[in-house]
């Protein structure tokens, strides 16, 4: 018999946690459901718990998130379930059928209501050379740093558009790691001249460019050139990378390159279940549309945090804050004065994070600055599916057409990492607002075989 | 390269991938117990080509081993390696 809960949290980061720290006090049984070990989603990926780190990502922006994540495992009747992975969710009469995956087998569990608070993910660009061992997203070798204490390189290369690379590279100076160059494709006169049409939104967001210029302090200490205007070409090597080509044809010596050109929502459990979804910026992806409670489309289905669109930490803790109030209402439990009450901060931070949120996405906008793919250059990586299969496809209808006749997008990932590229494909050709692969059942790669018996 | 500084690990452990015994740390996946001793590719593509792990957070699907003793599929980035694990790559 599957195991019953009030409400199923799937991601246990910065709004999931949120969520259920909203609920406190109230006798609900909670489930919040990770695919990592422990709680603090990306942004604070901890160390597996048989690790002792001292002074683990110092810093007041990671303080304020550990401090939620304490308070967060003080919780009565929250059942953490770390290391599963949501295959899928379904509704199920009254309530919704879960089932989750991990190396132990499949488990199915059901609950009255469930909130998605799924995160993002980096946005896959494809380049000549990006599929040889050694080229990752920004966010795994920063993943490997946090919480693996793994630098997975000897003379790592970072490029892209996005300023948090400049925080990354920093990060792999202070682990002792070696970072060769990080590479802007733009202009730094373009990220200036952004920040410039909304000064003050800028100065709201002060925090962050505190940051990008502690960190920049740090790699100039370093001897890591940072550089502008530089948009890389080709990523070469043999068994792995040994090297990068720019469009400039300059060659920097490297083994580990990471791509940094934004960030899309991790929103393929609402689509998979037809919840309502938008286009989700210029880096890409869809993101889950939610009403002032961050209730979805779908009765019963909440969405919070960056699977509603790419804002960072501090918006996805308001967005939890209000999806675990919105639950609470809807239930019964909290009544319509006290939740006004409750969420009045809230939603006035939510305001302010989302503006400056819109202001990171001008500075880091990556469209006028992708790499050209290569006729041989792979978008589809799970199907090996090519730059040139899929121009001489793309002109004919949808990306589901697409998928059907060249299997773009039928592998293991489901389309996460190529339905971007396609789409932009299809933009270029006139197909605008293609919704997109339809999502289908398993989530993540599952064994067939586990499907036939989830204890 | 392991961090060393401040940093205490799990116990050692071994693991085995294509036959090869790679030394680990409880607490590692299986993603950082290969990467860590060179062992950065993970399969060969439709065209012979070597393939790495790519997102590191369970994403893309890129780093899937096989776990020989169950003959289960996993992604190696959110597996965590167990002591005397048996682990075959497609390279």
């Amino acid at each position: 018999m599957a195991e019953h809960f009030d409400l199923a949290i799937v991601g246990g980061g910065p709004a999931g946690q949120a969520a259920a720290i909203a609920l406190q006090g109230l006798d609900l049984s909670i489930a919040v459901i990770d695919e990592q070990a422990q709680p603090g989603g990306q942004i604070l990926r901890q160390p597996p718990a048989q690790f002792a780190v001292r002074l683990w990502l110092p810093g007041r922006a990671y303080d304020r998130l550990k401090a939620q994540t304490e308070h967060f495992g003080r919780l009565d009747r929250v059942s953490w379930l770390g290391r599963h992975t949501v295959i899928e969710i379904a509704r199920d009469g009254a309530h919704f059928a879960l089932l989750t995956e991990n190396a132990l087998g499949v488990r199915a569990i059901t609950a009255d209501r469930v909130l998605i608070a799924a995160g993002c993910q980096d946005l896959a660009v494809p380049l000549a050379g990006w599929t040889l061992p050694g080229v990752y997203t920004a966010g795994a070798i920063q993943a490997f740093v946090k919480s693996q204490q793994y630098v997975p390189g000897e003379r790592i290369v970072l490029a892209g558009t996005h300023p948090l690379q400049l925080l990354i590279a920093a990060q792999i100076v202070a682990a002792g790691g070696t970072v060769a160059e990080v590479l802007f494709a733009q202009p730094i006169s373009a990220m200036f001249r952004a920040v410039l049409t909304k000064p003050l939104v800028g100065l709201r967001g002060s925090g962050n460019m505190l940051a990008a210029a502690a960190a920049l302090r740090i790699l100039r200490r370093a001897g890591v050139p940072v550089s502008f205007g530089s948009a890389l070409q080709r990523i070469e090597g043999e068994s792995r990378v040994t090297h990068v080509i720019l469009a400039s044809g300059r060659r920097i010596a490297c083994d580990t390159v990471g791509l940094n050109y934004g960030f899309v929502p991790q929103s393929l459990l609402p689509r998979m279940m037809g919840a309502k979804v938008r286009p989700a910026g210029a880096a890409g992806g869809f993101a889950a549309v939610h009403d002032e409670w961050m209730r979805s489309s779908l009765p019963g289905l909440y969405v919070a945090g960056e699977t509603t669109g790419v804002a960072g930490a501090p918006a996805s803790q308001a967005e939890g804050e209000l999806a675990g109030v919105g639950i609470g209402l809807d239930a019964g439990w909290i009544d319509m004065a006290e939740a006004g009450r409750q969420t009045r901060r809230a939603r006035s931070r939510h305001r302010h994070l989302q503006a400056f949120a819109r202001l990171l996405d001008t500075v880091a906008n990556p469209l006028p600055w992708f790499p050209v793919p290569e006729d041989d250059t792979i978008i589809c990586r799970c199907e090996d599916v090519d730059y040139a299969t899929l121009a001489a496809q793309s002109g004919g209808g949808s990306a589901n057409a697409v998928k059907l006749i060249t299997r773009c997008g039928m592998g293991p990932c489901q389309g996460r990492n190529c339905e971007p590229s396609l789409l932009r494909m299809l933009d270029d050709r006139g197909l605008t607002s293609d919704p997109g692969f339809t999502q289908r059942f398993p989530a993540r790669p599952i064994p067939v075989s586990e499907l036939a018996d989830p204890g | 390269m392991r961090i060393e500084q401040d940093v205490t690990r799990g116990a050692a452990i071994e693991i085995s991938v294509d036959g090869i015994a790679l030394a680990a740390f409880d607490g590692e996946t299986i993603a950082t117990a290969m990467l860590s001793q060179g062992m950065a590719m993970f399969r060969r593509d439709a065209r012979g080509r070597p393939r790495g792990l790519f997102c590191n957070m369970g994403t893309c699907g890129e780093c899937m081993v096989t776990l020989t003793a169950e003959n289960r599929r996993v992604r190696a980035c959110v597996t965590d390696a167990q002591n005397g694990m048996d682990i075959a790559t497609d390279g």
